[in-house]
Order: C-alpha cells, then sequence, then structure tokens
C-alpha cells in the first residue's frame, strides 16, 4: 500500500518497485552502507557478510521455486552442489576464467532442475517433496562414485582464485565487492522476473487449480519455476565454490537445504525481501551459536564441545516449528501490518 | 552358487521385511492422521534410546525396560500430537511436511543433548546366534524382524480395514474436514496415530539395533525405508511387505552383485532410484489410494 497523497500515473510508475522519494533515499544510504562495509567491519564479519551473500542467492532461488510457485523443494543444497562442481570442473579441468565458469555452473544447475521440474509437471505434494530428496541423495551417491579424477571423489576439489584482469579475488575483502555486485544483480533480476507475466503464472499455479482454465500452461510453469530456482542455487553455488575454494559433497548435505528453507520460512514465503531477511537473521544466529560455543564451554566445564552441534539442531528445529504454527507467513507479513498502520496513522483504516 | 544366490536373496528379504517394519511408522502415522513423518527414523533413535537407558543404563529386566520405554515412547507421541499437529490439522501439506522435518532435526538435537553423539552398546534383545538352515545362514534378529513384520502388519491391517475405530481413522486420511463433518474426532485420530507411531518405533529399534552399536546416525534408516513406503503406496499395509521384500532383495543382489564390478557403493542408491522410478511411472505406489482430482 502507497503512503496517501502518492498516484501512479502511468504503467511503468504503477509497476515500480521503488515508489517513493524516501524510499530512494534509503535505498540509496543501504547501497552505501553495504559499499562501505567491508572498510568499516573486521575481516572475519566481512567473511560472514560474503557467506549472507552467497546464502541469499540460493535462497530467493528456492523462494521462487517454492514460496512463489509453490513446488516443494528439498534438494536447493544439491543444485548448489551441482553449481559448485560444475564451476569447480570448467576452472580446473578446462582453465576458464570464472566469468564463464560462474555462469556454466548455474546453467548446469539449471539443467539438472529442470529435470526434476519435469517431474513436477506430474506429482505434487509430498511426493514431488520426496523427488526432491531424492535429488538429494543421487547427488551425493554421483559425486562419491564417479572416478575420482572426475569430481575428486571423497576428497573434493581444490580452485585457484577467482581473476579478472589484472585483480586477484583472494580474500574475503577482495571478494565482497564481486558478491555484493552478483547478489544485487540476482535479487534485481528475481524481482523484474516475478513481476512479469512469468512471475504472474507462478503465483497462480501455486494458488489455484483454476490456473490452466486461465490458459496459464501448469507443467511449463511447474519446469520453469523449478530451471529458475536451481539456476540461482547454481550461481550461488559456483560463486560458494570461489569463496572457500575448496568443494565437497558435505557441503551441500539434506541438512544444509532444510536450512535454506528455514531461512525462507522465517522472512515469509512469497516475498523476495523476506528470503533475505531470513538469510540474514538465521546467520547471524548460526554465526553466534558457534562463536559462543566455545566460550560457553569454557565458563561450564560440564557442557561437552558437541554441544555447539546439539544446540544448532535444537535452535534450527524449534525456529521451523515454532514459525509455522506460530507466524506462518514470517517476519514480512508482520512488517507489512507494521507498514500499513503507521502510513495510515493517526486514521484506523 | 546357486546357493550364495539364494542366501543373498533371503538375506536381502528378510531385510526388506524390516525396511517394511520400519516404513510401517510412515503408513500408520498417514493412515490415521494425513500427516507423512520425515521423523521416523529419529522417532526410532529416540525409542532406541530409551531401550538402551531402561535396560542398560538403568538395569531393569528387560521385560520391563521395554515396558518403561514403550509408555514414555507413548507419552512422547501424544506430546508431539498435542503441541504441534493439534493446531495444525487442515493446514497444507507444506506446512505439514516442514513441521514433521522440524521435528526430525529438533528430535535429533535433542537427542545429541541428552544422550551425546557417543556409540552405545544396544541390549542384545535377540539373541545374536544366527540360524542356520542347511547351507543357508541367516542372522536371528532379522529372521525375528521378518515374522514380527509380518504379525504387524496383519494387525494393523484387520485394524484399519476392518474395525470400526481404524475405518474412521482412514476417513481422517482422507480428507480432515469432511472426517469433523461425520463427527469423527480428528485429533483423538491423530494422536493415536503418534501413539502407535511411538509403539512402533520402539518395536522396529530393537529388532534392528539388537546386539549392534547405538548413535543418533542410526536414524538413517528412516530415510532407507522411504522408497518401500511409496513403491507400496502410502495408504497400504499388506502391500509394505511385498514392496519391502521386493526392494531389500533388489538391494541385496546389486550389493552382491553389481557393486564388485563396478566397485562403488550401488547398493545404496538403488532403492532411491527405484524411488524416483516408481514417483515418475506410478505416484500412488502399487495399492496406494488413487485420488480423482477435478477443477
Amino acid at each position: 500500500m502507497d503512503p496517501s497523497g502518492i498516484f501512479s500515473t502511468s504503467y511503468a510508475r504503477d509497476s515500480a518497485l521503488v515508489r517513493t522519494r524516501a524510499q530512494w533515499l534509503a535505498l540509496a544510504l543501504f547501497g552505501a552502507a553495504l559499499l562501505l562495509y567491508p572498510w568499516l567491519a573486521s575481516p572475519r564479519l566481512v567473511a560472514v557478510a560474503n557467506l549472507m551473500l552467497v546464502t541469499s542467492i540460493v535462497v530467493v532461488g528456492l523462494q521462487i521455486t517454492t514460496g512463489y510457485a509453490g513446488q516443494i523443494n528439498l534438494g536447493q543444497a544439491a543444485f548448489m552442489g551441482v553449481g559448485a562442481y560444475g564451476a569447480s570442473v570448467v576452472e580446473v579441468k578446462f582453465g576458464l576464467p570464472f566469468w564463464v565458469a560462474v555462469p556454466v555452473g548455474g546453467l548446469l544447475a539449471a539443467l539438472a532442475g529442470w529435470a526434476f521440474g519435469l517431474t513436477a509437471a506430474r506429482i505434487k505434494g509430498f511426493y514431488l517433496a520426496l523427488t526432491t530428496i531424492a535429488a538429494q541423495f543421487l547427488f551425493v551417491f554421483v559425486v562419491l562414485n564417479l572416478p575420482s579424477s572426475w569430481l575428486g571423489g571423497v576428497n573434493g576439489f581444490s580452485l585457484e582464485p577467482a581473476r579478472l584482469g589484472p585483480l586477484v579475488f583472494d580474500s574475503d575483502r577482495a571478494l565482497y565487492h564481486l558478491f555484493l555486485c552478483s547478489t544485487a544483480v540476482m535479487v534485481f533480476g528475481a524481482f523484474g522476473i516475478l513481476r512479469s507475466r512469468h512471475g504472474r503464472a507462478f503465483v497462480a499455479v501455486r494458488d489455484d487449480v483454476a490456473a490452466g482454465m486461465m490458459g496459464i500452461d501448469v507443467p511449463g510453469t511447474k519446469a520453469r519455476a523449478f530451471v529458475l530456482g536451481a539456476f540461482y542455487a547454481g550461481i550461488g553455488g559456483a560463486l560458494w565454490a570461489y569463496q572457500i575454494r575448496f568443494v565437497s559433497v558435505d557441503q551441500f548435505t539434506l541438512f544444509n537445504s532444510i536450512w535454506f528453507i528455514a531461512m525462507m520460512i522465517v522472512g515469509g514465503l512469497g516475498s523476495i525481501v523476506g528470503a533475505l531477511i531470513g538469510t540474514v537473521l538465521i546467520r547471524i544466529v548460526q554465526e553466534g551459536i558457534t562463536t559462543l560455543g566455545p566460550d560457553l564451554i569454557e565458563f561450564i566445564p560440564a557442557l561437552s564441545s558437541d554441544i555447539v552441534f546439539a544446540s544448532m539442531n535444537v535452535f534450527l528445529g524449534l525456529v521451523i516449528t515454532g514459525f509455522l504454527l506460530l507466524e506462518p507467513k514470517g517476519l514480512m507479513h508482520r512488517w507489512n501490518i507494521f507498514k500499513a498502520t503507521y502510513r495510515l496513522w493517526p486514521f484506523p483504516h | 552358487m546357486i546357493i550364495e544366490f539364494f542366501n543373498y536373496a533371503l538375506n536381502g528379504a528378510l531385510l526388506g521385511l524390516l525396511y517394511s517394519l520400519v516404513a510401517m511408522g510412515f503408513v500408520v502415522i498417514y493412515r490415521a492422521s494425513k500427516v507423512f513423518n520425515m521423523a521416523v527414523g529419529e522417532m526410532l533413535v529416540v525409542g532406541a534410546f530409551l531401550v538402551w537407558w531402561a535396560v542398560q543404563s538403568r538395569g531393569m529386566h528387560p521385560a520391563v525396560g521395554i515396558g518403561v520405554a514403550l509408555a514414555i515412547s507413548v507419552l512422547i507421541g501424544l506430546a508431539i500430537e498435542r503441541l504441534l499437529f493439534r493446531r495444525l490439522i487442515g493446514e497444507s501439506v507444506f506446512s505439514m511436511i516442514m513441521v514433521t522435518i522440524g521435528l526430525l532435526i529438533l528430535m535429533r538435537g535433542l537427542v545429541l543433548l541428552i544422550w551425546g553423539p557417543q556409540e552405545r552398546q544396544f541390549p542384545a534383545i535377540i539373541p545374536l546366534a544366527p540360524l542356520i538352515f542347511g547351507e543357508l545362514i541367516v542372522p536371528r534378529s532379522l529372521a525375528a524382524g521378518g515374522i514380527i513384520a509380518v504379525v504387524c502388519a496383519a494387525g494393523l491391517h484387520w485394524f484399519f480395514n476392518r474395525s470400526r475405530a481404524g475405518l474412521a481413522m482412514s476417513a481422517v486420511a482422507e480428507d480432515h474436514q469432511i472426517a469433523l463433518a461425520m463427527g469423527i474426532s480428528v485429533r483423538r485420530s491423530i494422536a493415536f496415530a503418534w501413539a502407535l507411531g511411538g509403539v512402533l518405533s520402539v518395536i522396529t529399534s530393537m529388532v534392528y539395533l539388537s546386539g549392534k552399536s547405538l548413535t543418533f546416525l542410526s536414524s538413517e534408516i528412516g530415510f532407507a525405508a522411504l522408497p518401500v513406503a511409496l513403491l507400496a503406496g502410502l495408504e497400504s499395509i499388506g502391500g509394505l511387505l511385498l514392496a519391502g521384500i521386493i526392494v531389500g532383495v533388489v538391494q541385496g543382489l546389486t550389493a552382491a552383485y553389481i557393486d564388485p564390478l563396478i566397485g562403488g557403493n550401488a547398493a545404496a542408491v538403488v532403492p532411491y532410484v527405484f524411488m524416483l522410478v516408481v514417483l515418475i511411472v506410478r505416484p500412488t505406489g502399487m495399492f496406494g489410494w488413487k485420488r480423482i482430482e477435478r477443477v
């Protein structure tokens, strides 16, 4: 809802993402803060921010598949893994630069997503959830059982740092702006797709069986949603590979897929900004638990070192069940209610 | 040669029956509540730790210890219904699945917090010495598991398809709203489902882990049993036995004959490939209910 006094006088204005001058100002300040961040924060915090940027690309992809098109996907980490491995192979075996490797990783993941999107055209609900779980297991199996000279097998894969002309992205601080640009492009792209007719088709397929009657190609739309979500996962995975500079299967497990879903649920299903907020919040708590855990153990020696992993599990379980029971629409829903209230104030309606 | 083949096939079939016993955990809860419980493996681990705690750690007589474990797991099942699923009646498939996944993660975390990640020796409730028929060698726990699976399947099949209470629960599995409109208590049905799930998980854990070591990772059998539940169709209890035997024999023979050829672990993934094929060709499984969807 727009604040009072704002009227759209053209279609372009009506579909604009940034609608008021105050929003432009806020966006500019936010962008400037993001650009200056690496000089203000400690190297450790820059690394955390990089992780958040990469994860938010993956979660935005999941938001498209699950939040907008309503297709349950429990295998997002596997698609991310396909992207990471794809980019690594292109880089290490064929010696191509990273600006080729990253899109290739995304496209390979999209291809995998297309294969599973075809099953989504036939089946729905929890059967689809099970198919994507199978994707997860198949991914691990394929990587571990192909000859280890291909994908590194159990030992994983090491990468050279990304290079662009004279620039070498070998530290977190160097990677930060690269990741920030990639995330901005991907998020902006997601906004664009979702307010186009494809985005409206996704929402129609999610919300009502009548989508087919409206002339929407339902199987095609579902497949497209999977391809798109997997492409985002692949790009995220490829960037991840350049950050960690080492890929192995245990970075892309079912557990990670569930984390991505938790991030989406916390932010709110069906909202790009929600995906970003959920990612940042959950990552902050994850970092908090991993950094505070050792201190806590030192403080209370009775606790064993396994408590970090255990409490991470308890936290994740509580977040998922708690949000689904108490606030299934996520934090964005709360924010929208709040926004509507302050824009209407002092009037009740 | 031929006797080896029979040995692999028989052991595979019995392992398959164990899978079908685990898969009964999915089906029982689904048949009475329309909730697909992803946390079957974790419930099994919780049941196993309860038995371990009662028999090994507290030193109770096995019969008493198992009774205590059964009682506690029934209480846990009832608590799950009261805290989670009572609020979700009539909610979307996505929330239901995600809540059971949240439950999976939560239970794993709690098991780690309470009992830690160490390996524990599970009491040998079923004697360890294998049964030997001529040249066929069969582990006793698997044989007992096969019998228990058949008995449980027969009992549950009768309950859900013949008894009045069981048929009322089948109505809940069809549609929560319609069941409510027919005067069936959806809450009681779901509570019963989770209590029964708790009982089954204790029984299965004793068959599966008897004399083996127990860690929180033992829950992986839950995902291994998924293909069996899907092949049978989520509503069929009798069909689970057949599906279990099919998956078990295929897996056993793959492990025996194909794995040495490719030098990998194809046996672990064969059930999932099976599952994918079933999902694509016939999503309702061999014996599942056919749902007709109209716009």
